[in-house]
């Protein structure tokens, strides 16, 4: 009863503005209500009949016409342009001309081509004949580099348009070197941590653990102001004589993977030292006791009883990382950038909100299948642990 | 196994520490080494208005924050950790969802929402959104106080004749204070530090300080902004100290 409140505040503050955006990917009715004379006209056309007739043109100048008397012109023509591009300004001139009532000579498909000979490409009939239902798989199509045919089958989106697929799996990749980096670098460190003497222990904890209060913009700023042309590390570079000019290292992929490391180290060593804190040291020794050299004995006796440690490590970095988008956006070149950017950039540069919102669907995917990889991975390691 | 931690160390908190010299650099542009040393840059943000509103925007927007997600939190965190009923690990879900979804994902939908609304540039929606943000961080510092709470001291209180509101505020909250107080604080970070959603929400006066600084890199770096950094930087240092200080104090009050 007393947790009533929260719930509906997350319901109303969380989950229905996050639900309603992610079904703006398949979103259409904006299109399809402001066409819907139109697109009925089109019905049994096909672009093989060449430009529609007189009907549809006088469907199209009445759906325009009434489009821009409810202010809606802009948004149809955004929509058209979004599918095919430089359309834009054609549909908004012929909204305008049709609400003036521009258009009265008959016949009028004479008088809009003659105005507007952009109308004579029979491609944007095609186009517009789609928008027919309320919902589309246009942007979810999109965002997998695919697109549906003339005739509604799937096919390959064309080259400059099938980006898509390329940025899916950059995200995942630089997450997975991130995660692979981290594993390694943070291992030896969490080792360190919980061998050392209780207060040094303690003091080494805190101060891997300090950067994680400090916020993440911050840090990535840092590294900037760290990395760039007049920084101390060109500084420290042309001071011991290893280059003679100071080098661009901002910026790049390697600039992305310091930062990240950097903000997502303390999680992985975090989850390693809770797991090895409850490993008896007394295992270690058994090992050496009996012969084993330490290489050995932590490979065959430490790391199996880590392994918990380094999935949940891992799984949380890995998560994280791929919906990373200050970190990026901020040090990463043009090629570095994750999907986050593009939501972020199809929402503010473009208003393309289907964009936007199949890029989301695209991410959450990519992490509950992640979530559910490392779940799985996470069971088969505790029966393995079990019936061993 | 010492030197690799000590170089790790540096690597972690090295640039924190040596943007503090580069913040305090006489010159104009961020150099390494510094020139020469002076406060100019922090007087700098002292004496710019656009960076002393957007620290006030900040500091506003936090404090509601922290107040809305402890009105909001504590009341929850009472009646997840102690009662029993059907569906809780559904509840945890729903409740537990803005951590798990992608910021970026929270700011757009939140932008897509509150814009409908007319609320975009309102400090209002940044505070909402901010909160569904820090409530299930203050939820889970509270019901791990709650969960060491004797409840007989509830059903004594209350055969004594002490109506509901009496108990949650002269027995409950005494006992769970410092847990109420972390999770405060770090509600209050969550929010002061947050710039995805601010991004997306704040527009022009609206601004906050983390907003400021990431509009401010992607144009070009000054060394006001290392300024603003070394601030922040220092007051996550001043927090985190409160917070170890808070715990200690109850663990020594458990231990007498």
């Amino acid at each position: 009863m007393l947790a009533l409140p929260l719930i509906l505040f997350v319901l109303v503050v969380f989950l229905w503005p996050v639900a309603r955006f992610l079904a703006l990917s398949v979103d259409n009715s904006d299109l399809s209500d402001n066409l819907t004379r139109t697109v009925a006209s089109l019905d049994g056309w096909n672009p093989a009949q060449g430009l529609p007739g007189e009907d549809t043109f006088v469907a199209l100048v009445d759906d325009l016409a009434r489009a821009r008397r409810a202010g809606r012109d802009g948004l149809v023509g955004q929509l058209i342009n979004q599918r095919l591009v430089g359309t834009r300004f054609l549909v908004i001139k012929t909204a305008k001309d049709a609400a003036a009532g521009k258009f009265d000579q008959r016949p009028l498909r004479e008088a809009v081509l003659a105005a507007y000979p952009g109308w004579s490409d029979v491609s944007l009939w095609r186009t517009i004949a789609l928008q027919r239902s309320a919902y589309t798989d246009y942007y979810l199509l999109a965002s997998l580099d695919l697109q549906r045919a003339p005739d509604g089958s799937i096919e390959k989106a064309p080259a400059d348009k099938a980006v898509f697929l390329e940025i899916l799996w950059r995200t995942v990749w630089i997450s997975f070197v991130v995660t692979m980096i981290c594993a390694v670098v943070a291992l030896p460190l969490a080792q360190a941590i919980v061998s050392a003497p209780p207060v040094r222990s303690r003091i080494l904890f805190a101060l891997v653990l300090f950067p994680l209060w400090v916020s993440l913009l911050v840090r990535t700023v840092i590294w900037i102001i760290v990395l760039q042309k007049n920084g101390p590390i060109n500084s420290a570079l042309l001071a011991v004589g290893l280059t003679d000019h100071p080098l661009s290292l901002v910026y790049t992929r390697f600039s992305l993977y310091i930062a990240m490391v950097q903000v997502l180290l303390p999680m992985m060593v975090l989850s390693l030292v809770s797991v090895m804190r409850r490993i008896p040291a007394s295992y270690m020794r058994a090992a050496l006791s009996l012969g084993a050299s330490w290489l050995t004995a932590w490979r065959r006796v430490q790391l199996p009883l880590v392994m918990p440690g380094l999935l949940s490590g891992a799984a949380i970095v890995f998560v994280f990382a791929l919906g990373y988008y200050i970190t990026p956006t901020l040090v990463g070149g043009p090629t570095d950038q994750m999907i986050s950017s593009y939501i972020a950039f199809y929402t503010n540069k473009t208003l393309n909100w289907g964009m936007a919102a199949a890029l989301s669907v695209q991410l959450l995917l990519i992490l509950a299948a992640s979530a559910i990889l490392f779940w799985t991975a996470a069971a088969l390691l505790r029966r393995s642990a079990a019936t061993s | 196994m010492y030197i690799y931690a000590a170089l790790l160390l540096a690597f972690m908190l090295g640039p924190l520490l040596i943007v503090v010299p580069m913040s305090l650099t006489s010159g104009t542009s961020l150099t390494f080494p510094t020139p020469g040393y002076s406060w100019r840059w922090f007087r700098e943000l002292a004496d710019d208005p656009r960076w002393l509103s957007s620290f006030v925007n900040s500091v506003l927007i936090a404090s509601s924050v922290t107040l809305l997600s402890s009105v909001l939190g504590i009341p929850a965190a009472m009646a997840l950790a102690w009662t029993k009923f059907p569906g809780k690990r559904v509840i945890y879900a729903i409740i537990a969802a803005p951590l798990v979804v992608p910021v970026v994902i929270v700011g757009v939908a939140a932008f897509s929402f509150f814009s409908a609304l007319g609320m975009v540039g309102n400090k209002l929606s940044i505070i909402l959104t901010h909160t569904a943000l820090a409530v299930p961080v203050m939820l889970t510092t509270v019901m791990a106080s709650l969960s060491n709470f004797d409840r007989t001291l509830v059903r004594a209180a209350a055969s004594l004749g002490a109506g509901p509101l009496l108990i949650f505020f002269r027995v409950v909250l005494p006992l769970i204070a410092p847990g109420v107080v972390s999770g405060a604080i770090i509600a209050f970070i969550i929010s002061f530090d947050e710039v995805v959603v601010a991004s997306f929400l704040s527009t022009g006066e609206e601004r906050t300080l983390p907003r400021m600084i990431f509009s401010g890199v992607r144009e070009s770096i000054s060394p006001a902004i290392a300024s603003a950094a070394v601030l922040l930087v220092l007051f996550s240092a001043i927090l985190l100290i409160l917070i170890g200080w808070l715990q200690s104090r109850t663990s020594k009050s458990r231990a007498s």
